[in-house]
Formats: C-alpha cells, sequence, structure tokens
C-alpha cells in the first residue's frame, strides 16, 4: 500500500521532497556532505510540522515550544530520519533534542566521521 | 414532553442536521435523489489485482482517495478542510467521518466554534477501527523484529480511532466514546447519546460511524460466506429477494447532530425529526449468525416502540436492517411479522424496505445511515423501495414491501439494525409536527 519512489535509492520518505531536497539526499550519499544532510533534516522538520507554513526555519527554534510541535510529532520526525538515514535513536536521545540546532547537530553526530 | 414512570417530564431529542458521505451521494440531495430514484452506489472491485478472489462487487465511497496508509497521499473533496495536525492520525474512515461531521454541523446551521469547548456536547462514535492500519503498522513491527513502529500507530487502527481523533479536531470537552457492537454500533450511538440527553447530562451530541472499505476489512467476511459472490451490480444486493447469496461491502461515514429539543428551539434551530425512542436486545444465540426466530430483535423493536410510547400500527414505515444474506433477512423477517403480525389479524402493515439494496452494507456505519435515511426520507416525503428485490421470499409473505419509491411521508419510522454476537437495536424516528 505505501507508495513507491521512482528512485529505488531514495528513501520512501522522502518522495514528496521537492528535487533539491532528493538532490542533496544523493549528493551526501555520494559525498558524505554534512551541508547536504542539513538541507533534508530542515525539509524534514518542515514537512512534520503539526501546522504547515512557509515561515524561515532557524536552528534556535524550538521544536515544540516555537514551532507546535508535540512529543508524537517529535517521535515522528526523529523515526522519518531514523528511516532516511538508517540510524537508530533511543528514546533516552530524543528527549535531549529541544531545538532546530540540536537535532542537526546530534544527526551529524550519530552519522559519524561520514557525515561529521 | 411526556411523562417517565416516575412522574417527571421527560426530555425530547431531536434531529437538527445530518450528513453524508455514502455509495449513493456525498451530500443530502445526492442521497436524496439515489434513494427516490433507486440508484445504486456499486462497481466492480477486483482485490489484490487478483480475479480469483470471490468479492467483485462493492458499494464504493466517490471523491476520495485514501487507498494508501500514508496520509500524505489522500484526497479528499476542497470543500472540507483537515489540518496536518489532525491527518497525522487518522484512518481512512476518520477522513469521511470528518467530512460527514463538517457537512452535518453545517447543515444544522452550528459552527465548529459553538460545539468546541462547549461541556453540554459530547461526541458519540461507531468504528470498528482500521483493518487496513493496523494490519500495515504490525507488518512494520513484524518486518523490523519490533524495533520500529510508527507513533501514530494505535491512534489512526485500533476501535477506538474515531473518537480519539474526533474528540480533538473538534475540541469536545461534554464526553466522548465509542461503540464496538459491529453492524448494530451506529445505532448503539444514537441510542445512547440519546439517552445522555434525556437524561440531561448534554444538550448536544454529534453522532458519527465510519467504515472502510478495502481488502483487509471486507475479505474477511468472504471467508464466512457472508459476502454476496455475484459480478453483476444489478442483482449482487437484493434483501428479502428468493435468489439473495449474501452482503456487499460498502463504506463511508455519517453523522446525526441530536440536540435537547428546548435547547434547539432557543436556538432557532430547524428540527428535521425526533428520536422518539430506542430500544436493545440481545438473541444469546451466535458469534455470528441471527436467532432463526429474530428473538432479539423482536424484543429490540418491542422496546423501542414502547419506549416512544407508540404501537406497532402506528409505524408508517420499517427502514429493515436487510443485509440480503439468506438467514438474516429471514430471522429480520419473523421478527416482524412478531411484531407487525404478518397480515394476519387484520393489523395495518408498515411499508418495509432495505436500502442496503442500493447502498450495501457498510457494518458499523449501517445503523446511523439508515437512521439519517428515514430522517431525510421523512422530510422529502418517500418511502425507499426495495431495489432490485424480484421474487420475494416466500417467507416474506405479508409484508408490505414496496420494489419502487411510494411517494407518501411516513410520520413515524421504525429503524433495525442487528450485529454479530446477536446484537440488536431499534429505534423509533418521528416526524417534525407529526
Amino acid at each position: 500500500m505505501l507508495s513507491q519512489s521512482s528512485d529505488s535509492n531514495l528513501p520512501e520518505k522522502l518522495a514528496r521532497h521537492k528535487p533539491e531536497v532528493r538532490e542533496a539526499y544523493a549528493r551526501y550519499r555520494a559525498t558524505g556532505d554534512v551541508e547536504a544532510v542539513q538541507i533534508v533534516i530542515l525539509a524534514m522538520v518542515r514537512d512534520h510540522l503539526p501546522k504547515p507554513s512557509d515561515a524561515p526555519i532557524t536552528d534556535e527554534q524550538r521544536l515544540i515550544e516555537d514551532l507546535g510541535y508535540d512529543s508524537l510529532a517529535v517521535a515522528e520526525v526523529v523515526f522519518a530520519i531514523e528511516d532516511t538515514f538508517g540510524l537508530r535513536i533511543e528514546t533516552s536521545e530524543i528527549m535531549q533534542i529541544s531545538t532546530v540546532g540540536s537535532l542537526k547537530a546530534f544527526i551529524a553526530k550519530k552519522l559519524g566521521p561520514q557525515g561529521a | 414532553m411526556s411523562a417517565d414512570n416516575t412522574g417527571s417530564v421527560r426530555k425530547r431529542v431531536v434531529v437538527t442536521g445530518v450528513g453524508f458521505i455514502t455509495p449513493i451521494g456525498n451530500d443530502w440531495a445526492g442521497v436524496a435523489a439515489g434513494l427516490r430514484e433507486g440508484r445504486h452506489g456499486f462497481e466492480r472491485v477486483e482485490f489484490f489485482g487478483n480475479p480469483n478472489v470471490p468479492v467483485k462487487v462493492a458499494g464504493t465511497v466517490k471523491d476520495f482517495i485514501v487507498e494508501s496508509m500514508n496520509w500524505r497521499d489522500w484526497k479528499w473533496p476542497a470543500r472540507y478542510e483537515i489540518a496536518r495536525e489532525t491527518l497525522r492520525g487518522l484512518a481512512p474512515h476518520g477522513v469521511y467521518a470528518i467530512c460527514a461531521i463538517d457537512q452535518a454541523l453545517e447543515h444544522a446551521a452550528l459552527p465548529r466554534e459553538a460545539v468546541a469547548d462547549d461541556d453540554a456536547t459530547g461526541l458519540y462514535c461507531a468504528s470498528a477501527g482500521s483493518a487496513m492500519m493496523l494490519h500495515g503498522h504490525l507488518k512494520q513491527m513484524d518486518q523490523t523484529r519490533g524495533e520500529r513502529g510508527n507513533p501514530m500507530g494505535v491512534v489512526s487502527s485500533i476501535c477506538g480511532t474515531l473518537n480519539f481523533n474526533l474528540a480533538a479536531h473538534y475540541k469536545i470537552t461534554g464526553s466522548v466514546c465509542g461503540f464496538v457492537s459491529a453492524c448494530a454500533s451506529g445505532s448503539h450511538a444514537i441510542g445512547y447519546a440519546c439517552d445522555d440527553i434525556r437524561l440531561g447530562r448534554l444538550a448536544r451530541a454529534i453522532v458519527v460511524a465510519g467504515e472502510e472499505l478495502n481488502a483487509e476489512t471486507l475479505l474477511p467476511f468472504a471467508a464466512m460466506r457472508a459476502l454476496s459472490a455475484q459480478s453483476d451490480p444489478a442483482v449482487a444486493s437484493r434483501p428479502f429477494d428468493v435468489a439473495r447469496d449474501g452482503f456487499v461491502g460498502a463504506g463511508g461515514a455519517v453523522a446525526l447532530i441530536l440536540e435537547e429539543s428546548e435547547a434547539a428551539a432557543a436556538r432557532g434551530a430547524r428540527v428535521l425529526a425526533e428520536v422518539a425512542g430506542w430500544g436493545q436486545a440481545a438473541d444469546g444465540h451466535s458469534v455470528a449468525m441471527s436467532h432463526p426466530e429474530g428473538r432479539g430483535l423482536a424484543n429490540a423493536m418491542t422496546r423501542a416502540l414502547a419506549d416512544a410510547g407508540v404501537s406497532a400500527e402506528e409505524i408508517d414505515y420499517v427502514n429493515a436492517h436487510g443485509t440480503s444474506t439468506p438467514v438474516g433477512d429471514r430471522a429480520e423477517t419473523l421478527a416482524l411479522k412478531t411484531i407487525f403480525g404478518g397480515g394476519n389479524g387484520g393489523k395495518k402493515q408498515p411499508r418495509v424496505s432495505s436500502t442496503k439494496g442500493l447502498t450495501g452494507h457498510p457494518l458499523s456505519l449501517s445503523g446511523a445511515m439508515e437512521a439519517a435515511f428515514c430522517v431525510l426520507a421523512m422530510n422529502e416525503g418517500f418511502v425507499p423501495g426495495n431495489a432490485h428485490l424480484v421474487n420475494a421470499d416466500p417467507v416474506c409473505e405479508g409484508l408490505d414491501l414496496p420494489r419502487a419509491t411510494v411517494n407518501e411521508r411516513p410520520r413515524l419510522v421504525l429503524n433495525n439494525s442487528s450485529g454479530f454476537g446477536g446484537s440488536n437495536v431499534c429505534h423509533v424516528l418521528r416526524a417534525p409536527g407529526a
């Protein structure tokens, strides 16, 4: 039932994203470019906003207090990132993430030398 | 007003709005035309792309795309707004339900703000949950050996999915609950909503029932040999016909706005009908089959009539449960004869029809959908006929089963529903001014 991406290397969760997001993901896979990871994460944070918005999202913004996330939406975006990058994030680690910047930094660290 | 057995004046419950997402129409006008003109809502279907699946016809919901597990793929009529924060927790029939409720609120001239955070408004839901969503989420759990799950997996799939999501979406604070008595669920939701208003706990209730039409919901009934094997939409659902061979699955959602009559009058609401009474009784017989003589259903009708304070002879029309199964329709026929005499003893016979000849059987939705059909028929001034009925089963002799629409306004209507486990529920609805 899940819709399939036309690009077999592209995670299903990115299939609906803009071309520049899909290109950033491909660049990360090819080169380990950390800037490319940030583009993808920012797009996923926007995609999981409970109230959709085109307003700029900054690193300082807190997911819950500033962007309107609730704990389920935080879990949703973290799981989507896990699936996209093949990571495993523990619940205790999710609890440490409060801002967009801390999420980006956390994922970069998780991805290790390739993404750091 | 009427006095109950304690001598106090009983509150009356009226219907002030209805909303339809059904196989035969997605609004009042569409449903009215479908019922009056006898236009069915069936289409040929093929599940799993497998022509060997023995289910060929279904009562489909038009103008929605909700086949995917991912809400980002869903589409629904543009007039309804559903925010992302609501969508992420919904099952497909939750989308139908929101559209039906929005329509019913508009029909009742009630803005969303009037029911939000209102301690006098409750929400009564009928749903069996989403087998499709549950299957998908558990499959993901299996595939990851328990390591992964969707955070919205529970609230979008288990039986309470409608109540969980809709109470949050509409900011319901009066009460919220759900009913899972299979094909009697929608009728139970109306009955208990009615009671809470009569008891003075609430001034208003939103009743909504929904069902999905997909392989996960429907095909398990094929394993029970409960579904019609016909491939012709024109004959697959033919309640009370001697050649009936099972029910035709259907989906959709219907909402009704119930209000305490004085509260409705105080805001100048238009009254569409009164829920004059209801009753329920159990068969005590089988997990899935009706009692052979319709014992529980007859008792439920007796109790509904008593609750409404009317006699059987006063009933103008019975909207039968009539699913088109050989056993169920026979049991209901015998129950109807127990109550109405079947032409013996000179008792006046009500018109009897099953609108499932046009819609198919939408399970949890059935009772609420048909109550709303009755409200519509009373207001539009006709009695729906028995679509696709050609040769009535001999057991039906003595019942008045009109084949085509009858242009007369029913004033008092009985609406029957029966579910697995022998759960039987009936309502008596009274037309305004009757």
